[in-house]
């Protein structure tokens, strides 16, 4: 195949289109994949053995075709402290402000309250005995979603897997291409969740100047949702796009129906980037939640874990409720454009279809 | 607030004492003199407990010389102390940062490796 979106992606993966779909639903992975583009499952809340479950399970319904895994590498990592240590400092004002919004939006209890205890680990060792089953099961792509895959890199290219790697700062693509990473993925603040500070249209097109002659192709991420999106990505010089809100709401994936419902009403200044969730900056889409403690006279929120800690009752309590007034996920800028629960296979053609009407339109002007 | 500092032998000979009790642990520490004092710039940031996403966090501060190497790879961490940026809210004077996130500010383009 040949034409204006075939692109040296599309040959190293052996795809048909330079779409990417990042999604946590294996479904979704399995339809984006068979009709002719490429997907990358994440996995990092999950154990070696599901991890290796889901594989067998994607490669059974794609026929040979090739697939990624995606795993949030930690980057930096302070010492760690036990659960209950965590838990005896989070202050009793900010237990109270919970407790108050909790009461004010009649905020269901969980049906069964996160097991914060089972929270342990998120370091360097739970992220090795992830990576073994990768290497083990010789994954295609094997996709960093935050730290830097480096040190990974001699084994991973000794199996024949590619490692991909997301930047949100031009300094690191030039480091993570230094290093060897086959694809670097430029996400711009416009994305879902964990973003750096610059937006997409900066950021693309200086990882593609840092990548210019070495071969390593450049995914645009951050706010793609559209055609439109998918031929600016390349005429900014990116061989492709990294999509993740784009298919939350499609037909095939596992996000629960009210806050399907949720994101398709959503605009784009319903997406905040807030610490109010987490503790870490991260874009999601606008909840009472958000609302109450961005108001005056709300508390700061509190450091990674604990304010997780503080706000994982709500949000386990909407979702085991469907509450779709107190609902959150993450969600990137370009939400806007997801306003019906289509197929996976149709939100990828639809893509397509209005991306080569651009080229038309430019190729006939 | 309080303030919560990372363990961190302040002498080679601490370092090597504590050698022994590492054994059969997940990393093997160790010093590089040559890193000591460097000023550095940490891209960081870490999963978020119990939720499928990460968050970015940026440190600036100066490397102990001291580091962990994880796994078969040689996943090298360095000690990153005095920090000047940190995160709001932080709680810790030092942070365990990825060799490959770690940018020097004195020789900007040298791998901190």
């Amino acid at each position: 195949m040949s034409g204006p979106l075939h692109t040296p992606l599309c040959d190293k993966l052996g795809i048909e289109y330079p779409v990417v779909a990042f999604t946590h639903c294996k479904d979704v992975a399995v339809a984006v994949i068979n009709a002719g583009g490429f997907a990358v499952l994440g996995e990092a809340m999950h154990t070696p053995d599901e991890i290796a479950a889901d594989i067998k399970w994607i490669r059974d319904r794609i026929g040979g075709k090739p697939f990624g895994i995606d795993l949030v590498l930690p980057a930096s990592v302070p010492e760690s402290k036990t659960v209950d240590e965590l838990l005896a400092m989070i202050p009793q004002a900010h237990r109270d402000f919970e407790q108050h919004i909790k009461q004010k939006y009649n905020v269901p209890d969980p049906k069964v309250a996160p097991n914060l205890h089972q929270w342990g680990g998120l370091d360097q060792k739970r992220a090795l005995a992830q990576l073994e089953v990768i290497f083990d099961e010789r994954v295609p792509v094997f996709a960093s979603g935050l730290g830097s895959p480096a040190f990974l890199l001699k084994r991973a290219h000794e199996l024949n897997m590619q490692v991909w790697g997301l930047v949100g700062k031009p300094r690191q693509a030039k480091k993570q291409i230094t290093a060897g990473t086959n694809v670097i993925i430029a996400q711009g603040y416009d994305a879902a969740g964990h973003t750096g500070n610059i937006g997409t249209f900066s950021i693309v097109p200086q990882v593609v100047d840092q990548a210019r002659g070495t071969g390593v192709p450049v995914l645009a991420a951050g706010g793609v949702t559209t055609g439109r999106h998918l031929a600016a990505a390349l005429a900014l010089g990116a061989d492709g796009v990294w999509t993740g809100s784009l298919w939350l709401a499609s037909r095939e994936s596992d996000v629960n129906l009210p806050l399907k419902e949720r994101l398709i009403e959503a605009e784009t200044d319903d997406t905040m980037y807030s610490n109010c969730i987490s503790g870490y900056t991260m874009r999601t889409t606008r909840c009472p939640w958000h609302d109450e403690w961005l108001a005056p006279g709300a508390p700061e929120p509190l450091k990674p874990p604990l304010q997780m800690m503080l706000s994982s009752n709500y949000i386990q309590g909407s979702l085991d409720y469907q509450r779709k007034d107190l609902m959150t996920e993450a969600a990137g800028q370009g939400i806007h454009y997801v306003t019906e629960m289509k197929p996976a296979r149709q939100i990828l053609s639809d893509i397509v279809e209005e991306a080569l009407d651009v080229f038309d339109r430019f190729a006939s002007a | 607030m309080s303030s919560i500092d990372s363990p961190a032998p302040d002498s080679q000979n601490a370092a090597d004492a504590l050698q022994p009790a590492l054994e059969g642990l997940d990393f093997v520490s160790g010093f590089a003199p040559e890193m000591q004092g460097r000023q550095a710039e940490c891209d960081g940031g870490a999963p978020i407990v119990g939720t499928k996403y990460a968050g970015r966090q940026d440190f600036v501060g100066k490397l102990t010389g001291y580091y962990r190497d994880y796994g078969k790879y040689a996943w090298r961490w360095y000690l990153l102390a005095e920090l000047t940026v940190k995160p709001q809210g932080y709680l810790h004077q030092s942070v365990w940062c990825d060799a490959d996130s770690l940018f020097l500010d004195d020789m900007s383009s040298q791998q901190p490796k």
